[in-house]
């Protein structure tokens, strides 16, 4: 993979401490369906190149948190700034455009389109050709359908998904390789933060560890930021710079990885009072 | 092999029997045998009469003859020949036990058809009980039959299958075909052919060796043109296909001079639901929104149509046909806009049921007194002058048909561009998951209406030719069954795929104008003709590549574990969704 695929990604900075200049700065965000409170008050921060995991018990409320990042879910209050623009109340096709791509817990794809053409509609937001353009099939049309034919093609490559699939459907292809295509589709749009929402469930722990190097290499080489919503500790703390533990939809700690290892309330959260005691 | 097993293999070619009956006796009490009786099929052997019953049976009498593959059974010669003679015998044994049934109760009383006159449609005259024998004997004549093409091995089956519905389809095609023979000035080869209604015997058996023969040849020796074809270089292999696109236009140029005057109007009709099939393709088939109410669309086109350029109109405009053709289109994609919006939030089945209420209001709303001064109510509007072009006016078929296929070929080529492009993979993605198309960087909301839009102007084109095809325009030509009708083509011709399109329109709409037997039972056919492609073949007729990946690509894949690994172990599990 070359460092020219991905020109607009931002230059390498210092290493990661919250700072002002944060990517993505998340201020008192609040969800509420009906009684039930989903998140509350969440502040949360990711510096450029950093790569931040967000843990904590089943319904802590993660997945709502990513999906008001994304735009499919509108908070009930808070804000969420990314890269200076304010994202709340914008919809979620906007949001792409500003360069957050994600991946989702229970794997999502265009099951029945192709591989291809799968990591191709990710490009969709970095693609400019209009329709009546290509009703005409002007010459920039079919340039640009080439380039981004290319682009996906070399995207393929990149997180190790063998030619040969290109053109059978996304939903045959097996567990692993889908997560992998769903990931490549995430990085078609030229995103600046990734959220990855449980990227290593269901593989075996060889898999885990190819993944959990993987990610490290999309800092590394495409200056990524990375929001990792995982289960797995080895991978959170193998991978993550800094963690947030929710629980009940609030954060209830935040810290370097070995501090949330020997915190209190996040033993308790995971394990229960007894264990604490 | 073990016996109950083929205690069950038998009491199921038992109960396919009894299907097969069932099918027989719903014909002959909607009258379908004796009508049919007239038409022949090949003069002096067979009637469509007989046929259709017979073919009913053996396709349930063939069914019979192979249990299912979950039972890995795989039946002996004997067995199978025995249980397509059970399946037939039982076939022509209910039916005529119906027979006598209906000559003991009077039947008639509450099914109109169940006459003496039906006794004999399916006796063939023979009467009771003669003709019971007679049905038992035909059923055991089929059964046998689908025995034999079970037992036939494959690569003779095919090709024996294609003869027989070759003769079948030249036989249906007589309305069509014989005035082309005669238009093209080979009378000879017409009377040799055909007569009273059907084929000649001597044509039939021609029809029927000569396709035969070529079938098996390249069942034999594979198919050696397309083996051809595909060696050729890429450059020539271009010119080869843009010599057949061009000989392809020339035939369609010259069809109205060698089909007539009435063939032409049939063909123009085809044409127009054509235009309607490519509208509704791009809503239904690449966006996935089922839109059920297309002929408002339609509706709309031939009222503004109407409107803007005849002399009676409120409007007074009289413009011509050519000037209003994109104010027609523009009011089109309005109204795409229009209807679009509020249904933009609706999924699936509620797109569905409001779409199709919006085609009623259109309908209702063309009928009412409020809008009255303008569309005439029921009376319509009436003097709608055809279209001219320089000193050609479009009057006759043969004419109108030039800018209808013009605006067709128009048609096909806007929307194979957009299938294959950035706004193709849109509406795909939107139809398979419109959550996350969104979250991958898609406006579904221009994207729907943009589809919405675009199909709407297809539908009024062809309600703008509709208009100046009848010369007057009224809204009991604007009703439900247009847009069911538009559907179905679509779905009978496979869902996405543009010639699909063209063939479910001439199927749907062209045949039924040259079979004039079946007009009376077109929407039962639509039915029985769309259950059977759900059950057998539901990426359509000629499925776009992708829709056949979607239904058969994990059969094959299966199939070809079990070529590599041997059949027996199962095939790797793919996990996940």
């Amino acid at each position: 993979m070359s460092s020219a695929v991905h020109a607009q990604a931002p230059q390498p900075g210092p290493d990661a401490t919250s700072t002002a200049d944060d990517l993505l700065v998340v201020r008192g965000l609040t969800k509420r369906f009906g009684g039930l409170v989903a998140n509350r008050d969440v502040d949360f921060d990711v510096p450029r190149r950093g790569i931040i995991s967000l843990i904590g018990p089943n319904g802590a409320g993660k997945t709502t948190f990513f999906n008001q990042l994304t735009g499919m879910m509108p908070p009930t209050g808070g804000t969420i700034t990314f890269n200076g623009v304010n994202l709340v109340g914008l919809p979620p096709h906007a949001i792409v455009e500003l360069g957050i791509g994600r991946t989702y817990q229970n794997i999502r794809l265009f099951n029945d389109m192709t591989v291809l053409a799968n990591v191709m509609v990710g490009r969709h937001a970095r693609m400019k050709s209009q329709w009546y353009e290509a009703i005409f099939h002007l010459p920039k049309v079919r340039d640009e359908e080439e380039l981004t034919r290319g682009r996906a093609r070399e995207l393929l490559e990149l997180v190790g998904l063998s030619r040969r699939y290109e053109d059978s459907l996304a939903r045959n292809l097996p567990y692993g390789d889908q997560r992998r295509l769903e990931l490549a589709r995430a990085l078609a749009s030229d995103p600046l933060l990734l959220l990855l929402d449980e990227p290593t469930a269901g593989m075996n722990p060889g898999e885990t560890a190819r993944m959990t190097e993987f990610i490290g290499r999309l800092r590394k080489e495409l200056g990524l930021s990375i929001l990792l919503i995982e289960h797995d500790m080895k991978v959170v703390m193998g991978v993550s710079d800094r963690i947030t533990v929710l629980d009940y939809g609030e954060r209830i700690a935040e810290g370097r990885p070995e501090e949330i290892r020997r915190n209190p309330k996040v033993i308790e959260a995971y394990l229960g009072k007894q264990a604490n005691a | 092999m073990n016996e109950p097993t083929l205690g069950r293999f038998y009491l199921r070619a038992l109960g396919l029997g009894a299907l097969g009956a069932v099918v027989v006796i719903y014909l002959a009490l909607i009258g379908m045998i004796d009508r049919f009786e007239a038409r022949n099929i090949i003069n002096g052997v067979l009637t469509l009469g007989v046929l259709a019953p017979a073919l009913g049976v053996l396709i349930f009498a063939y069914r019979s003859t192979q249990p299912p593959k979950a039972w890995s059974f795989v039946p002996p010669a004997g067995h199978v020949i025995g249980a397509g003679l059970l399946a037939g015998g039982v076939a022509g044994l209910i039916s005529a036990a119906f027979l006598f049934v209906n000559e003991a109760v009077a039947l008639n009383a509450v099914l109109v058809n169940a006459t003496p006159r039906m006794t004999d449609a399916l006796t063939l005259g023979a009467g009771l009980p003669t003709g019971a024998a007679l049905l038992v004997g035909a059923g055991l004549v089929v059964g046998l039959g689908a025995a034999a093409l079970r037992l036939v091995p494959d690569r003779f089956r095919r090709p024996l299958v294609a003869a027989l519905v070759a003769v079948l389809l030249l036989s249906l095609m007589e309305p069509f075909l014989r005035v082309v023979l005669l238009q093209l000035e080979l009378p000879a080869i017409a009377h040799w052919l055909y007569e009273a209604g059907g084929l000649t015997l001597q044509g039939a058996i021609v029809t029927f060796i000569v396709v035969l023969a070529v079938r098996l040849a390249a069942e034999f020796r594979g198919n050696a043109v397309r083996e051809r074809v595909d060696a050729m270089p890429a450059g020539q292999r271009r010119s080869l296909q843009i010599g057949a696109l061009v000989a392809g236009l020339v035939i369609l140029v010259l069809l109205p001079q060698i089909i007539g005057s009435f063939l032409s109007e049939v063909v123009g009709t085809v044409g127009l639901y054509v235009l309607m099939g490519l509208g509704l393709n791009i809503v239904v088939g690449y966006a996935g929104l089922l839109d059920l109410g297309y002929v408002a669309f339609f509706a709309i086109g031939a009222y503004a149509t109407a409107i803007l350029t005849s002399p009676v109109s409120a409007l007074g405009s009289e413009l011509a046909f050519w000037v209003a053709i994109p104010i027609v289109m523009l009011i089109a994609a309005v109204s795409g806009l229009i209807i679009g919006a509020p249904v933009l939030r609706l999924r699936g089945d509620y797109l569905a049921i409001v779409t199709l209420g919006i085609g009623e209001i259109v309908r209702i709303l063309l009928l009412s007194d409020a809008l009255r001064p303008w569309t005439g109510g029921a009376q319509g509007i009436l003097q709608i002058p055809p279209p001219q072009l320089l000193d050609i006016e479009f009057f006759r078929p043969q004419n109108l048909y030039y800018p209808i296929l013009a605006f067709a070929i128009a048609g096909t080529f806007v929307a194979l561009s957009l299938a294959n492009s950035r706004v193709g993979r849109a509406w795909n993605a939107m139809r398979e998951d419109e959550d996350v198309a969104a979250a991958t960087g898609i406006n579904v909301t221009n994207y729907k209406l943009l589809a919405f839009s675009l199909g709407a102007v297809f539908g009024c084109i062809a309600g703008a030719f509709l208009a100046v095809k009848l010369g007057s325009i009224f809204p009991h030509n604007l009703n439900i069954l247009v847009s069911i009708t538009v559907l179905s083509l679509i779905i009978l011709g496979g869902m996405g795929s543009i010639p699909g399109v063209i063939v479910g329109a001439f199927v749907l709409v062209g045949l039924p104008e040259l079979l004039r037997e079946f007009a009376e039972y077109r929407l039962l056919i639509y039915g029985a003709v769309l259950v059977m492609m759900m059950l057998w073949r539901p990426e359509g007729l000629i499925p776009s590549a992708q829709r056949r990946r979607e239904l058969h690509e994990s059969e094959d894949d299966e199939e070809q574990w079990d070529e590599r690994v041997g059949a027996g172990t199962p095939p790797p599990v793919v996990e996940g969704t």
